[in-house]
């Protein structure tokens, strides 16, 4: 597994197709937080941003290479493993681009009362949860699920609207417990939500390595 | 490797390209695949390479496998020594194996002046070369060979040949499609066609007027397990046996001797000029 993810890193890294999903986090995160607001609100807004962030990296990283390379990667170590590399891959630099964001949101903010560490801690969790459910989006909205462009991105899209904006999915629960944080000047530690965006990660990711070879 | 009642369609309802495959791949065996185009050979290729799941049947005792498919425009953003070594990895192999493998088959193709090009920058036949090269870098237990010949140059396709026929010596199967009819004959175990779905073997060439090699050779022990092409065996006294084998199978048969512990003085080899005293089942 190593050896896969050490290769679908190398495809991610040299392809620079990492760029357009970096650039979309960056711009929301700049125009979104302001230096100096709340930090908590900031870094629940941040977590958001993530969220459709993640899920464009899970379609490119499993969307890299021509089906000629995929075939012979997925001769070499099963379609499955393959897939599950792919998504990881993309969970991993969605999660290093978290850290680096709440890091960022930590440092300009003005903690009101929360603590800078207590607050980037519960900004990670967030951020994290986030991740995990734009990667859940991600692997459902994809090959092997939904193989053709014309409907993957306007379900991608759906998807991340409709698990960003009502309540009801971890993601916007764990949000909303930090802007709540920020009214309060409590940094919040939003577990059950990260539990279950686990969960809702590794169960998409489950389908979808399923169905790598049989379709 | 064995198939069991296999069949594959596409999604649920799709029509179905092959139905109630079966088929055993033993070890060291070279098996040719035959049909028309658009018969299922493509399919039934990459259900063997574990590429695409049966949609009915089962696939048991998978090994190690690897695949070459007929077209590489792989346009990724590695060097071709870059992106072996990787698949190598993949296979197994420790980074400096692996390394040393990816060179090792660019140079046996000719390809070691590209080995640090980008595989996007590279020519069709280098590609094809580089796709052919991966499929063997890692050594596998099984390769599948979809016209992994076509867009290799003349001599290209001897030093694939050479490696097929090594890989079966070593005791790996190959599974293979060309539309060279000539591709490897004499050397294949085995040929089955696919036609309408169906998979059925191919009747072969009586075994009796294939031509065949008798090995004559001295050891202490007794001869290793199995041999490869079950050989027809007669002992000559005093440690010696003569050995009477397939010719496809002679070269296995040597190394199997040669690697034995303690190995085995190879005595003579000559072709058999009579026919064997009983016919192979």
């Amino acid at each position: 597994m190593t050896s896969l993810l050490r290769y679908r890193a190398a495809l991610l890294l040299r392809s620079h197709r990492w760029l357009p999903p970096l650039l979309l986090y960056v711009v929301l995160l700049s125009i979104g937080v302001r230096p100096g607001e709340p930090v908590l609100s900031g870094l629940g807004l941040a977590a958001g941003v993530l969220l459709p962030v993640s899920a464009w990296l899970v379609r490119v990283c499993v969307t890299d290479e021509p089906p000629a390379a995929r075939d012979c990667v997925a001769a070499a170590a099963g379609p499955w493993r393959v897939h599950l590399a792919s998504v990881l891959t993309a969970l991993l630099a969605a999660t290093a681009l978290g850290a680096a964001g709440t890091a960022a949101v930590t440092l300009t903010g003005h903690p009101h009362g929360a603590g800078r560490l207590p607050a980037a801690g519960s900004g990670f969790l967030a951020a994290l949860t986030c991740a995990l459910v734009g990667t859940a989006v991600g692997a459902l909205c994809n090959r092997p699920l939904l193989r053709s462009t014309a409907r993957s991105v306007p379900a991608t899209a759906l998807a991340v609207l409709l698990v960003l904006i009502p309540g009801g999915s971890p993601a916007h629960a764990a949000m909303s417990e930090l802007v709540a944080g920020a009214r309060s000047g409590t940094a919040g530690r939003p577990l059950l939500p990260l539990a279950v965006a686990a969960v809702f990660a590794a169960g998409a990711t489950a389908v979808a390595c399923a169905l790598s070879s049989r379709r | 490797m064995e198939l069991t009642g296999v069949g594959r369609r596409h999604g649920l309802r799709g029509p179905w390209i092959l139905r109630d495959v079966g088929l055993r791949v033993p070890r060291g065996a070279l098996l040719r695949i035959e049909g028309a185009n658009g018969s299922g050979k493509s399919t039934l290729l990459r259900l063997l390479a574990g590429i695409d799941a049966p949609s009915t049947g089962r696939i048991t005792g998978r090994p190690r496998t690897a695949y070459v498919p007929e077209r590489f425009p792989a346009a990724l953003p590695l060097t071709a020594a870059g992106y072996l070594t990787r698949l190598g990895r993949v296979h197994g192999l420790r980074r400096p194996a692996a390394a040393r493998a990816a060179l090792e088959w660019l140079e046996r193709f000719g390809a070691a002046g590209h080995a640090h090009t980008p595989l996007s920058r590279l020519s069709k036949g280098t590609s094809q070369k580089v796709a052919v090269a991966q499929g063997l870098v890692g050594r596998p237990e099984l390769l599948v060979l979809d016209e992994a010949w076509t867009g290799l140059d003349a001599a290209s396709r001897e030093i694939l040949d050479r490696a097929v026929r090594e890989r079966v010596a070593d005791g790996g199967s190959v599974v293979f499609v060309d539309h060279d009819p000539r591709r490897l004959a004499g050397h294949c175990h085995a040929v089955h066609r696919v036609a309408e779905g169906r998979l059925s073997a191919v009747p072969a060439v009586p075994a009796a007027s294939l031509p065949r090699v008798r090995v004559e050779a001295v050891g202490t022990a007794p001869p290793p397990g199995r041999l490869p092409g079950d050989p027809l065996a007669e002992d000559l006294g005093g440690g010696a046996v003569r050995l009477t084998v397939a010719a496809a199978d002679s070269d296995a048969l040597l190394r199997a001797l040669l690697t034995a512990r303690p190995p085995w003085h190879i005595r003579s080899v000559s072709a058999a000029a009579d026919a064997p005293e009983e016919p192979r089942p």
